[in-house]
């Protein structure tokens, strides 16, 4: 019992921006409230590979368990540890966010992949991003019997999630943009 | 007196690395500004906010009581956690070392 879902933006910014915007996104005070089911992010790791600028980093994200009422009675908790595996290519300009939940694995497997790249018709100015998120309910737990609705709900929450996230995601681009032409003048 | 004992808002683990909070906010700024003005720009071979990050490490090694996320914190330098071959095979629980 897989679901799948796979959305695409494009964000007229350039890729250096969208991505540091990224780093932003959970940090900024401002949208604590608009993405409010993220309640912390640490970073567990981290490294840099100087020859090749690849960058490597874990984070951790706390998260208000995803999913309706009736999950969060099931599941008797309502946060979720999520971990998210991120890699930087510099280089060659992509930068790959993997994010699994850690906790609740018993019941439910949710991983979501977003990939930043330079647009092709316009690779110095804007930023294709590629979201895929995939649902696994485990067969044998309290919630298979309910898998086909227990998911879609999930993915509901997801994609509202998603689009709050890029809204998050356009106005730190806006704020940076203006920040860059304050510096540079 | 039963109401007289505040109920915590959020279970304690949630909370578990809220000490850490300045330590975070210094690492993180720090963290974003070389990201957009060195990183990207190409100045890649020197890595920048080294006090900020081991200050703020030492304080989540201290507070993180998560056993599900302090393997991750434990495996210093683990690349492997997050190299791409992983990101393009999920790992399912066996693999990720839970089971030591």
């Amino acid at each position: 019992m897989v679901k799948a879902y796979t959305q695409e933006h494009i964000y007229k910014h350039p890729w250096e921006r969208v991505t540091s915007a990224s780093w932003r996104k959970f940090a900024d005070p401002e949208n604590k409230r608009t993405l409010s089911h993220i309640l912390e992010v640490d970073t567990l790791n981290h490294k840099l590979d100087p020859l090749s600028g690849k960058l490597y980093t874990t984070r951790a994200l706390t998260v208000h368990a995803p999913g309706p009422w009736f999950v969060r009675k099931i599941i008797g908790q309502d946060i979720c540890h999520c971990v998210e595996s991120t890699v930087v290519d510099a280089q060659s300009k992509s930068m790959q966010l993997t994010t699994r939940n850690v906790s609740l694995k018993k019941y439910i497997e949710v991983e979501e992949k977003i990939r930043y790249e330079p647009h092709p018709d316009n690779p110095t100015g804007w930023t294709v991003c590629r979201q895929e998120t995939s649902i696994r309910i485990k067969p044998l737990s309290a919630l298979a019997s309910m898998a086909e609705k227990v998911e879609l709900r999930c993915a509901e929450k997801f994609m509202q999630n998603s689009v709050k996230g890029r809204e998050v995601m356009e106005r730190i681009c806006k704020y940076l943009e203006a920040e860059s032409r304050g510096i540079s003048l | 007196m039963g109401f007289g004992k505040k109920e915590k808002k959020r279970s304690s683990d949630s909370q578990s690395t809220s000490p850490c909070a300045q330590l975070r906010t210094a690492y993180h700024n720090c963290f974003n500004r070389w990201y957009s003005e060195k990183f990207v720009k190409g100045q890649w071979d020197k890595e920048e906010c080294v006090s900020e990050w081991q200050k703020y490490r030492a304080c989540l090694s201290e507070h993180l009581d998560d056993k599900h996320l302090s393997r991750f914190l434990q495996a210093e330098g683990g690349v492997d956690l997050v190299s791409p071959a992983d990101l393009r095979n999920p790992v399912d629980g066996s693999a990720t070392g839970v089971s030591s």
